[in-house]
């Protein structure tokens, strides 16, 4: 037990992996941020230059998403995963969903001295065999696409698979709102560019098409999605991020990142009737955010996906 | 479609010829061995009484020739016409039409194996005329089913405009 550290800590070292001479935090971004450069393009949005670290000197901060800068993003996308795979196109097999990690490389964390166990955290690599593809798909063999989503599944206890014990999730705010997300569900974060393409014809929580190195995001206008009673238009301004769901090629647009925490599954006051907003898992009574079933909502967009099931163009 | 194939060593990804065109800021691109020509913008002679999605017709070379709304078919917000708007002349199974676009950019080649299924996810037919999408050249682009754009009924409703 000597050797486990604090949680907070523990979380605390994947951002400091990112900026090894900065104070990497993420943080929201103040409403008075200017960009330092606009690129205008009719339609859709203008870009952002993202600028998320707090550093100690001005001089210091670098943008550290909206510039192609490779080892910034290299480092950003271990923040969620040790290793994110090249999903590739794979004939239908069972799969069964692995059993609940948490996913935090390389971080341990001092056990409550009240507890009786030991938590060791490890990389979900299981998980990467339930991934599949997003990538074109050849013509040559008829086969069905199918995703298979992690931690899909709610336990008799009345727990979601991921937060059978102690879980991390990812903070981040949508129109002014602060929902939390379980880091285990989460697949990468990515700049929203000027790239993101609109589709005609879907539904009005779609955004587009975000091309990302790992493939095309579908992103998902999250404050039209969870909370269309109080939507704000300007979100579609202000959104700076897709943060991907784990096994889905879709992702969640939001206005800013902010710092994962650890939690146990007693902080959360979890919702028992899920029969209307299935993807609200509770409400982390801390923060009194809500905490939303990301496994759940990918399964949502899958299900409303028409050409989810089709075999190739 | 033979002649829009070009064979490359792998007859399994065979090269297809897209012309790419713009409409409200985005790329998108039909087959190319669907398009007859293309035309700069002429005057377009409304039919009283034409489906929504019909601006009229056009005379070509003495034949009549109805004229798509591309932006109201794919519920888009209307537009300008300017010295790049268009009229692409395609030739379905059954029948010749024109379609109206903002400009026509270039031929693009395109290997099956780069064209992805597109989400659809909307309520709205128009969702259902996009056959995929692919990124080339730093721009994604949405390919067209033009055999799509109307049904059995609509391509009748244009014998009578």
């Amino acid at each position: 037990m000597s050797d486990i550290k604090n949680p907070f800590e523990s979380l605390q070292n994947y951002f400091d992996e990112l900026l090894p001479s900065e104070e990497s935090v993420f943080v929201a971004k103040p409403t008075s941020y200017v960009p330092e450069k606009v690129i205008q393009k009719p339609s859709v949005r203008t870009p952002p230059v993202t600028r998320v670290a707090a550093t100690k000197s001005a001089a210091k901060s670098k943008a550290l998403y909206a510039e192609p800068d490779a080892i910034k993003k290299e480092q950003l996308q271990k923040l969620l995963h040790s290793a994110q795979p090249k999903i590739v196109v794979a004939p239908v097999v069972k799969v069964a969903i692995a059993p609940p990690v948490i996913a935090a490389p390389k971080a341990t964390f001092v056990a409550d001295p009240n507890e009786i166990q030991e938590w060791v955290i490890e990389t979900a690599e299981p998980v990467v065999e339930t991934q599949l593809a997003v990538e074109a798909i050849t013509t040559t063999e008829n086969f069905t696409q199918h995703y298979q989503i992690p931690g899909l599944e709610w336990m008799p206890n009345g727990l979601p698979q991921w937060a059978q014990s102690r879980f991390d999730v990812l903070l981040f705010k949508v129109s002014g709102l602060t929902l939390a997300v379980p880091l285990i569900s989460l697949g990468q974060i990515q700049p929203l560019t000027d790239d993101l393409t609109p589709l005609f014809g879907q539904a009005d929580w779609f955004m587009g098409l975000q091309p990302t190195p790992q493939g095309k995001i579908r992103t998902v206008n999250t404050a039209k999605f969870v909370m269309p009673e109080r939507y704000d238009e300007n979100f579609v301004k202000n959104a700076k991020y897709v943060v991907s769901i784990n096994g889905v090629p879709w992702g969640l647009a939001v206005d800013s990142v902010n710092q994962p925490i650890s939690l146990m599954p007693d902080e959360v006051k979890w919702r028992t009737d899920r029969s209307k907003r299935p993807w609200l898992a509770g409400t982390v009574k801390e923060h009194m955010c809500a905490l939303l079933d990301i496994p759940r909502i990918g399964q949502i967009l899958i299900d409303a996906d028409k050409n989810a099931m089709k075999t190739h163009v | 479609m033979a002649n829009d194939v070009v064979k490359n060593k792998s007859t399994d990804d065979p090269v297809l010829q897209w012309v790419t065109f713009r409409l409200d800021g985005e790329t998108y691109g039909i087959n190319v061995m669907q398009v007859q020509e293309v035309l700069r913008y002429t005057e377009i002679a409304p039919v009283p009484g034409a489906p929504s999605y019909v601006l009229g017709i056009i005379n070509l070379r003495g034949n009549v020739v109805t004229v798509i709304d591309t932006r109201h078919r794919f519920n888009l917000p209307s537009g300008d016409i300017t010295d790049n708007t268009r009229i692409v002349i395609i030739e379905t199974e059954r029948h010749v039409i024109g379609i109206l676009v903002d400009s026509v950019a270039e031929v693009v080649y395109l290997r099956q194996s780069e064209i992805e299924m597109a989400p659809n996810v909307g309520n709205e037919e128009s969702a259902k005329f996009i056959q995929g999408v692919c990124h080339k050249n730093n721009e994604l682009l949405i390919l067209i089913e033009l055999n799509k754009l109307l049904t059995s009924e609509e391509w009748n409703e244009l014998e009578d405009v």
